[in-house]
Formats: C-alpha cells, sequence, structure tokens
C-alpha cells in the first residue's frame, strides 16, 4: 500500500472486526416480484430476484436506466412492497420503512425550510424517543461535524452546493444509526472531484462503526461501484428484469483510490463489468 | 445593490405618481364630456376634504362619519373572514391529504363556489334574524372558496420527496403534519387567505347596500339617495385604497412565509 497517502489510509484501516463479523445474513431478498398496475396493464418491474447480503457488506446494484435497481432497492427500504416473494431485514419480514434501515434519496430529500441541523435533528428526534433532548442534539452536532458542515449548520439546503447537501443527507441517515444503510444514486449528480471526496467520506463513516452497517447502494458508475463494494450485482434490462451477475469484489481494504487504478484484479472486474453492461464498444463492433 | 434597491425604488414611486396623473387626467377627461354630470377630481377632492375634517361624527343611526362606515365595514369583514379561514384552512387540509375526501367534498365546492354570495343574504336572515349577522354570514360564505381550494391544492401537492422523508424516518402523524404538511402548504394557504380578502372586500359593498345600517356599503347608496355624486367617488377611492392596502399585507405575509425566497 503506498504509503504516502497516509490520509487515505487512515480513514480507511485495516479492521479484522469486520471479518470476524460479516458470517450473518443481514439482508435475504427470497423470490421477489414487483409489478405495478398500470392503465396500459400489469407492468413488471423485477422478478425472480433472489439476493442474500452480509452484515457488514457493501452492495452495489448497477444496470442501465430503467433496470428496476431503485425499485428492488425500495423493496428493502420499505417503499415498495413486493407483489410476489419476501424480503427479510434484519430477521424481520420487510412490511415498510423502518429506522433500522436509513435511506439516502437519489434527490437528498431535504426539507427546504429547515436548515441543515433542523433537517437532521427532525429524523434523529422522530426516531430516538426515549432519548433526552441534550443526547439527540449531541447526535446531530457530532454527525454535522463527521460530514464537516459546522459552519453551514443554520443553513438552508437551498443555500448549499450538491456535495454539501449530499453530505446532509448522509448523516441524516448515519445519525438514527440503522444497522442498514441504502442509498439510491447517491453520488449520480456530482462531479467527478466531490464523488471523489464522497466516497472516502463514506468509507470513513461506515470505519468508524466498525465496519458494521451493511450498505446497499444503487448506481450506475463502475468505478464507484468497485472501489466502494464488495459485491457488485449486475441487473439485466428492464422491464422484468432479473439478476445478470453478481460480481465478488475481492480487493483489499484499505483501498486507496489512486493505487487501485493499477491493480490487475481492479482491471478484470473493471473489464468484465463493462462486458456485462454493454454489447458495443465502438462504432465499428 | 442597495443603491441599485433605492434607484428601484424611486423610479416605482415615479411611475406610480405617473399612473394617478393619467387617472386624473382620464377623470377629467370624463368630468368635461358629461359636461359636469360627473363630479371632477377638483370637487370630488373638496368633498373628501370635507368628509375627512370630521370622520368619526355620530349623529344617529343614519349619519355617521366616512371613518365609522369603513371600520364597521372592515370590522365585518374581518369578522366574516376569519369565520371562514376556521373553517375552510382546516377542511382544506382533510381534502387535500385525503383522495377520498377530495373526491367527496370537490363536487360540492364546485357547485357552490360560482353562487354569488349575496344569494346567501336570504338564508343569513333567516338563520341570523338580524341583517348585521347575514352581512358577515354572506362575508364568511365568500371567503371560504378560495382559502379551501388554495389550501386543498396545496396540500395534495406535496411532492413524494417530502413525504417519503415522513416514512423514512418514521414520522408520527403530528410530526408530519407540523413538519411537512403545514409548512409546504403554508404558502399556498396564504395565496387562499389573499385571494379570499379580496373577494369579501369587493362583496361587503353589495352585502351592506342590502342590509343597511352602517357601513361603506351603505354610504354609497345613502349617497345615491342624496344625490351626492362626489360622496360616491370619494367612497369608490377609499374602497380601492383599503382594498390595495389589504392585499398589500397579505402580499407582505406570503413573502414571509416562503421560504424559497429567504
Amino acid at each position: 500500500m503506498n504509503t504516502s497517502n497516509k490520509s487515505l489510509n487512515l480513514v480507511d484501516s485495516a479492521n479484522d472486526f469486520h471479518k470476524i463479523n460479516s458470517r450473518e445474513t443481514a439482508i435475504s431478498i427470497n423470490n421477489v416480484e414487483v409489478s405495478f398496475s398500470t392503465p396500459k396493464g400489469k407492468f413488471t418491474a423485477v422478478k425472480d430476484i433472489s439476493l442474500d447480503i452480509k452484515r457488514g457488506e457493501i452492495i452495489s446494484l448497477i444496470g442501465h436506466s430503467g433496470c428496476g435497481k431503485s425499485t428492488l432497492m425500495n423493496t428493502i427500504s420499505g417503499m415498495v412492497l413486493p407483489t410476489s416473494g419476501e424480503v427479510i431485514a434484519n430477521d424481520k419480514v420487510v412490511k415498510g420503512p423502518g429506522p433500522d434501515r436509513g435511506i439516502v434519496f437519489q434527490n437528498y430529500s431535504l426539507l427546504p425550510w429547515m436548515s441543515v441541523y433542523k433537517n437532521i435533528f427532525v429524523a434523529v428526534d422522530s426516531v430516538f424517543k426515549n432519548k433526552s433532548t441534550d443526547e439527540k442534539h449531541a447526535i446531530v452536532n457530532h454527525y454535522i461535524e463527521m460530514v464537516n458542515l459546522t459552519s453551514h449548520k443554520d443553513k438552508l439546503p437551498s443555500q448549499l452546493s450538491g456535495g454539501m447537501k449530499q453530505r446532509v443527507a448522509i448523516a441524516r441517515a448515519f445519525a438514527i444509526n440503522p444497522s442498514i444503510l441504502l442509498l439510491d444514486e447517491p453520488f449520480g449528480a456530482l462531479d467527478a472531484l466531490t464523488k471523489g471526496s464522497m466516497h472516502i467520506e463514506l468509507l470513513k463513516l461506515w470505519n468508524l462503526d466498525n465496519r458494521n452497517k451493511t450498505i446497499v447502494m444503487v448506481t450506475h458508475d463502475i468505478e464507484e461501484a468497485i472501489f466502494l463494494s464488495d459485491k457488485v450485482v449486475v441487473m439485466n434490462n428492464g422491464p422484468a428484469a432479473t439478476i445478470k451477475k453478481i460480481v465478488d469484489v475481492n480487493l483489499e481494504r484499505p483501498r486507496n483510490k489512486k493505487a487501485i487504478a493499477h491493480d490487475p484484479e481492479y482491471i478484470r472486474i473493471h473489464d468484465e463489468l463493462l462486458g456485462l453492461l454493454f454489447d458495443k464498444f465502438s462504432i465499428e463492433d | 445593490m442597495n443603491s441599485f434597491s433605492l434607484k428601484n425604488s424611486i423610479s416605482n414611486a415615479l411611475y406610480f405618481i405617473g399612473s394617478m396623473l393619467v387617472l386624473i387626467g382620464l377623470w377629467q377627461l370624463v368630468t368635461i364630456l358629461t359636461k359636469n354630470e360627473i363630479p371632477g377630481p377638483v370637487a370630488t377632492w373638496q368633498v373628501f376634504m370635507e368628509l375627512m375634517s370630521e370622520p368619526f361624527y355620530d349623529r344617529g343611526p343614519n349619519d355617521k362619519g366616512i371613518g365609522n362606515q369603513l371600520v364597521s365595514s372592515l370590522i365585518r369583514v374581518f369578522s366574516g373572514f376569519g369565520a371562514g379561514s376556521i373553517v375552510a384552512i382546516p377542511l382544506g387540509l382533510l381534502m387535500g391529504s385525503s383522495k377520498t375526501g377530495m373526491k367527496l367534498l370537490n363536487p360540492i365546492v364546485q357547485i357552490l363556489r360560482p353562487v354569488s354570495p349575496l344569494a346567501w343574504f336570504p338564508l343569513g336572515l333567516l338563520a341570523f334574524k338580524a341583517a348585521e349577522g347575514a352581512t358577515i354570514f354572506i362575508i364568511m360564505i365568500t371567503s371560504l372558496w378560495p382559502t379551501l381550494i388554495n389550501t386543498a391544492f396545496g396540500v395534495a401537492s406535496i411532492p413524494d420527496d417530502h413525504k417519503n422523508v415522513g416514512k423514512a424516518f418514521g414520522f408520527s402523524t403530528w410530526k408530519y403534519i407540523t413538519k411537512i404538511m403545514l409548512p409546504y402548504s403554508i404558502p399556498h394557504i396564504i395565496t387562499g387567505l389573499r385571494l379570499s380578502i379580496g373577494v369579501a372586500w369587493m362583496v361587503i359593498v353589495a352585502g351592506e347596500m342590502l342590509s343597511g345600517g352602517v357601513g361603506i356599503g351603505f354610504f354609497v347608496w345613502d349617497s345615491w339617495n342624496a344625490l351626492s355624486l362626489e360622496r360616491i367617488l370619494v367612497a369608490i377611492l377609499i374602497i380601492g385604497t383599503v382594498g390595495l392596502l389589504l392585499d398589500k399585507g397579505f402580499n407582505a405575509l406570503q413573502n414571509a412565509f416562503s421560504y424559497n425566497q429567504k
């Protein structure tokens, strides 16, 4: 590992606890099908989906637009209920959203009339009903500091950049201390530079919690998926999308954003994913 | 920035003065064309000064100063408007938040909304056995519809993004209402209130012509009976100015509550 990049290593430090603890199943998706009734008849978004996700794993769902990857993730969050089959999260059948599963929405979903601080506080206040007000304020301040927004905490979302809004949304999701974190194209709207630093921030938060949180992320960015994940789930094109292949990412953590690009295994996985996602690679193909 | 806004308000003031001069010019033209049958600005101004010299005199039930007339109209409008809003806002919240509520109540609203509020006057008389109650009643009916429709529309248009926050973080119903539903719909509610007070102020003149007694509408009718067109014109200008001020007031309220502009 490149020792000159100490700061990056620090935020993604090696931790054996993760390996010991990664046996238990956090999420189990069994034979799930989701269909919606539309004026044109039944529309099946995804079908025949079975997937086990272990505690502390980071999983990416990748596929082309409209392949139902967000729908699949929403069956874990409980925002969408499967038409058939079931999703078990933390040993309970998912019947709706719950505070054990934190969600970071695609478009941040911050409440525009509340400051950064209040946006996080209102979530913390709603989930931790038994904690004192002082404890809740301490939690909110802690996570605002964690994502480096302390100097912006009294601003409204409209005064923040896209990257800052996303950090608020991530802080809000972490603040309720869910064991499962669901990210729906969390960095899709960010520029490449901001995206890169957000990846590090996400891994930092994950490390600080002994890598105990299970993270499921929807993305269409291959590099992002490999850098962050333990497994990449590639979806077929919809409608009625299924899982095309599950690609294991056996790259040692901590991963270094700069060094990883030259790792032969990274290049192999990158090629494999490209091959799975695209049929054509140039206009001559 | 500051000198720009100063410049802007100076130019706005100049345009306003210009606009008033155009109005006075047209008015004078009408006076000349009608050979003084319609009183001109100068004659009206004299009557206005006369009326304003003692606005709050009270010489019995049918002879009160213009200030008294105006105040009693305003009290009536705000009583009716207040009562109407107290009914319209909660009903609007209910209508907007439930599809069943919307489907059930919307046809009723659509049938009753186009009815001239004056048509309710006899029913008001029957219910309250007094013209005063009946006038407030028609103002209440008037203020009902814009507020109800705007509130319902506001609540019904809460984006899924906002609703999802409530779902994802397990908001209680109370938290949802106070932290998502009301903050989102307050600008819509205030728009409704602004429209309501505007229509209510228009309807009060007609209502008071029917009810008699005291009020700016009665003052107009009384002046017609006394054949004083100057007094009618003074009343029209006062009604217009008060209406404008009411609208400006609610506009300021609207700006204070619109979170996007801060």
